[in-house]
């Protein structure tokens, strides 16, 4: 068990040495100066001896290798480095960014959860009837709106004509309310879909037209179902989660919650590589782990090898 | 019957779910309302709800509190560093010696004169100028401020190469080694605040500086609140305070301020100025011609004279300021022609002319419509990024290009000055700009017209103008800087080595009853004074 353990985690290891070696050089080939989008962040024109210093500052005329070799060595020693952008700390800027869309990006997942396994088990007790066909028309519909529309739609309905929330969130659990909807509404779209498709592969295995044949009720046909089903969940959850941690940007901006999508954005478009970095090993073991749980979970609920 | 019930069930949740879930929650209901200020809901009446005669009697006992949105916030607002000055000037927060006002000269603030002779210039406070602990501020202050501003910001460094030299309490005297002008300019940028250096403990989160607001509350990248300072040196201050809203889109912009949470704005987008132009009782647009600067360079490397006259014959733009609604106005030169260095001549869009100058050069009309020579067609590379409209830009030039037989293939980059303008790979390369940093012409003309300047990528170079560039740098006389100015612009311009498309509008939206937003000031990085007021 410990050899199993320790090798998953010198996977996740080498992993991330790789990741983030890829990420830096494709930082560095890619256009862009950090220095050059600090000094002229404002449409301001600098001139060259200026732009040089700041360069020598940041330490962005040394050899690719060197920096790589230099950030790599901060990152074991847990330094995050200092922001291009402002030369604020990077560690905390990502950790409070990280536990803001964390909070968002959960309470989203379990919202969607919830509401979409209710629906998907509506829908297929129900296949082909009305619930059924309502369910898929919301799916379908749902699934098919961007995020930042469904935001304005959601502000200008709640905010301006029923006045129930302020356009202003603060960050409180009211400021949560819309962001959540808007990332939810989109997923629960996703989810029924997907767990409903599982559900109803499910249905047609042999062991539950046995168990209809022996008179079984269909809450208990169900609640297998959904068992066996699980593992499949655990993967779209899995995955889910890791695109929200990170993909949530446009609802954190329209929104004004400070999270980590948008620190990342903003860190991209100012070329602050540290930030960048520091991102890609953060969000890199958070994928990572939550595969490997996915993975164990995966494995427990549905022990039979993999054919 | 099961199947019913279960069905009604259903399709009830799912209503619920899609309407928001969230009706049912009766506090959330007053939330909207409360954020409005009573001051604001005189205007506003369907906020207020009951706009009455009691409601009207609270206003004047409420403090007055502005409420705007910001576009940008950073994680300090140490004066002096990288462009904080810039928010805590528009937050009311810091002041610098001197102040741009509406003519684009550089007015009395902390200091009440800038006299030079030769290259020392002599520097006279106000007498009453303290900051919000009521320390006074001194000519030995303002000396170790000048000095940490060129410490902590690349972009004053060269401050550090002047000699100060404190005279007295009041006043200062700067030599700077050569004849500079623009000293004066230089003075009034915000990142050349005053902040005590002694009294303030967190220059960070907590500058202690002169202006009419003090910081109350500062989330890093996030909102700003601020009171008003008690002892301000200036006089009263007519708000109470202020709170600055971190958004960067435009339409919780747009919202907010019908929600009656903010009551000013700037960069308002031509979408939102449709919204409120409908409704002039209860906004107020101002829109005045900015700094920033939308041009474009060509190429003399990869362009023939003839092209580039054709070119800057056929870009019509009224046309695009008129497609552009009121966001940016027509230029005719880098500078706004109302200050005196701005009056420079284009000559007017003539399509006609623009075919003559292509054929005299040889060039004839394709079976395709488009122009060619020796059976080569005429095709140029319009590079641009998507940002400040430059991308609509683009599209509209293409299109009156190809209204004259020029075709042209459009080619979008992320970061213009890392690719086109570094490596010189364009035809047509687009550009946005602060054009007039501090009333200050000789700042664009040495970074872009200046053989060897940062912006020096389209190859011109003409001899007249570098003269005349060497000229402007040592002149002190305001007349004759605007005819150096005027004159080598008017160079660039014959040259056709540029053509400076707009400039945008400093847009202001505000509520009715608010004034003083800096709203008739063309540089951005002013916003409340103590003269901001909610009638």
């Amino acid at each position: 068990m410990i050899k199993k353990v320790l090798k998953r985690i010198l996977t996740l290891v080498v992993i991330l040495v790789i990741l983030s070696f890829f990420v830096f050089a494709l930082m560095y080939i890619a256009p862009g100066d950090p220095a050059e989008k600090r000094l002229t962040s404002q449409g301001v024109a600098v001139t060259k001896k200026v732009l040089d210093a700041e360069r020598e500052r940041l330490g962005l005329m040394k050899p690719f290798l060197v920096r790589y070799g230099e950030w790599l060595f901060s990152i074991i020693r847990g330094d995050f480095g200092i922001s291009f952008k402002d030369d604020m700390p990077v560690a905390p800027k990502l950790l409070q960014g990280l536990g803001r869309t964390a909070v968002l990006a959960l309470t989203s997942l379990a919202v969607s959860l919830i509401t979409s396994f209710l629906f998907a088990v509506a829908s297929v007790l129900k296949k082909d009837g009305i619930a059924d066909r309502i369910i898929k028309v919301f799916s379908f519909v749902s699934n098919s709106l961007p995020n930042f529309l469904i935001s304005v739609l959601l502000m200008y309905f709640l905010c301006i004509k029923l006045k129930l929330f302020p356009v202003i969130a603060k960050g409180d659990l009211k400021g949560l309310l819309l962001p959540v909807l808007s990332l939810s509404i989109p997923m629960i779209g996703r989810f029924i879909r997907q767990m409903r498709a599982e559900f109803l592969s499910e249905m047609s295995k042999d062991y539950v037209a046995g168990m209809r044949g022996r008179g079984v009720k269909t809450g208990y046909i169900m609640f297998n179902v959904i068992r066996n089903s699980l593992g499949h969940i655990f993967t779209i959850i899995a995955l889910q989660t890791g695109t929200l941690m990170g993909g949530s940007v446009v609802i954190e901006t329209i929104f004004r919650w400070p999270g980590i999508g948008k620190l990342v954005m903003d860190s991209i478009t100012a070329r602050d590589y540290p930030v960048i970095m520091g991102f890609v090993v953060i969000m890199g073991t958070i994928y990572l782990i939550i595969n490997q749980i996915a993975d164990v979970l995966s494995h427990r609920l549905d022990p039979r090898p993999e054919s | 019957m099961k199947k019913k019930i279960f069905t009604a069930v259903l399709t009830a949740i799912l209503a619920v779910s899609t309407v928001g879930c969230t009706t049912s929650a009766p506090d959330q209901g007053t939330t909207a309302p409360e954020t409005t200020q009573p001051a604001q809901a005189q205007t506003q009446p369907e906020d207020g709800g009951n706009a009455d005669t009691s409601s009207a009697e609270t206003v004047s006992s409420e403090p007055k509190i502005l409420k705007a949105a910001a576009s940008f916030a950073y994680g300090s607002i140490d004066v002096h560093k990288e462009y904080y000055g810039w928010y805590t000037s528009i937050y009311g927060v810091s002041e610098a010696l001197f102040k741009m006002d509406e003519n684009m000269s550089a007015a009395p603030c902390l200091a009440k004169d800038a006299v030079a002779d030769g290259r020392v210039w002599t520097i006279t406070l106000n007498d009453g100028g303290a900051f919000s602990n009521g320390t006074a501020l001194t000519a030995d202050m303002v000396v170790k401020n000048l000095d940490r501003a060129a410490q902590v910001n690349e972009r004053f460094a060269y401050l550090a190469d002047f000699d100060m030299t404190v005279i007295d309490e009041k006043t200062i005297t700067i030599d700077t080694g050569d004849v500079y002008p623009t000293l004066k300019n230089d003075l009034a940028s915000p990142e050349l605040g005053m902040m005590d250096l002694e009294g303030t403990t967190d220059f960070d989160n907590a500058p202690v500086c002169t202006g009419p607001f003090v910081i109350k509350s500062f989330q890093p990248e996030g909102d700003v609140e601020v009171v008003k300072n008690e002892n301000y040196w200036g006089g009263n201050v007519k708000l109470d305070g202020a709170i600055f809203y971190y958004m960067q889109e435009d339409d919780p912009k747009l919202l907010a301020m019908q929600s009656g949470e903010i009551d000013c704005y700037n960069s308002v987008t031509s979408a939102a100025l449709a919204v409120y132009s409908q409704d002039p009782d209860q906004y107020r647009v101002v829109s005045i011609p900015g700094a920033r600067l939308q041009f474009y360079f060509l190429n003399e490397k990869t362009l023939d004279d003839a092209v580039r006259e054709a070119i800057n014959l056929t870009v019509d733009k009224d046309a695009i300021a008129a497609y552009l609604s009121g966001t940016v106005s027509a230029a005719v030169g880098p500078f706004n022609p109302s200050a005196a260095y701005g009056k420079v001549t284009v000559p007017a869009v003539d399509t006609a002319k623009a075919k003559e100058v292509l054929e005299a050069d040889g060039y004839t009309p394709g079976s395709d419509g488009f122009y060619e020579k020796n059976g080569k067609k005429l095709t140029i590379s319009i590079k641009y990024y998507a940002a400040r409209s430059l991308d609509i830009l683009a599209i509209l030039i293409q299109e009156q290009l190809k209204a004259v037989g020029i075709d042209s293939v459009l080619g979008v980059e992320e970061d213009p000055d890392s690719t086109y303008l570094a490596n010189g790979d364009f035809d047509l390369g687009l550009y946005c700009m602060i054009a007039d940093k501090a009333g200050d012409p000789f700042y664009f003309i040495e970074s872009v017209f200046k053989d060897g300047s940062y912006y020096d990528c389209n190859g011109f170079d003409d001899a007249k103008c570098e003269e005349l560039i060497g000229q402007l740098k040592n002149e002190t006389d305001t007349a004759k800087i605007a005819s150096l100015t005027n004159e080598i612009v008017q160079i660039a311009i014959d040259d056709n080595a540029y053509g400076f498309a707009g400039l945008f509008n400093k847009t202001t939206v505000l509520r009715a009853g608010v004034t003083g937003f800096a709203e008739d000031i063309p540089f951005d990085f002013y916003g409340i004074d103590a003269q901001t007021d909610i009638q």
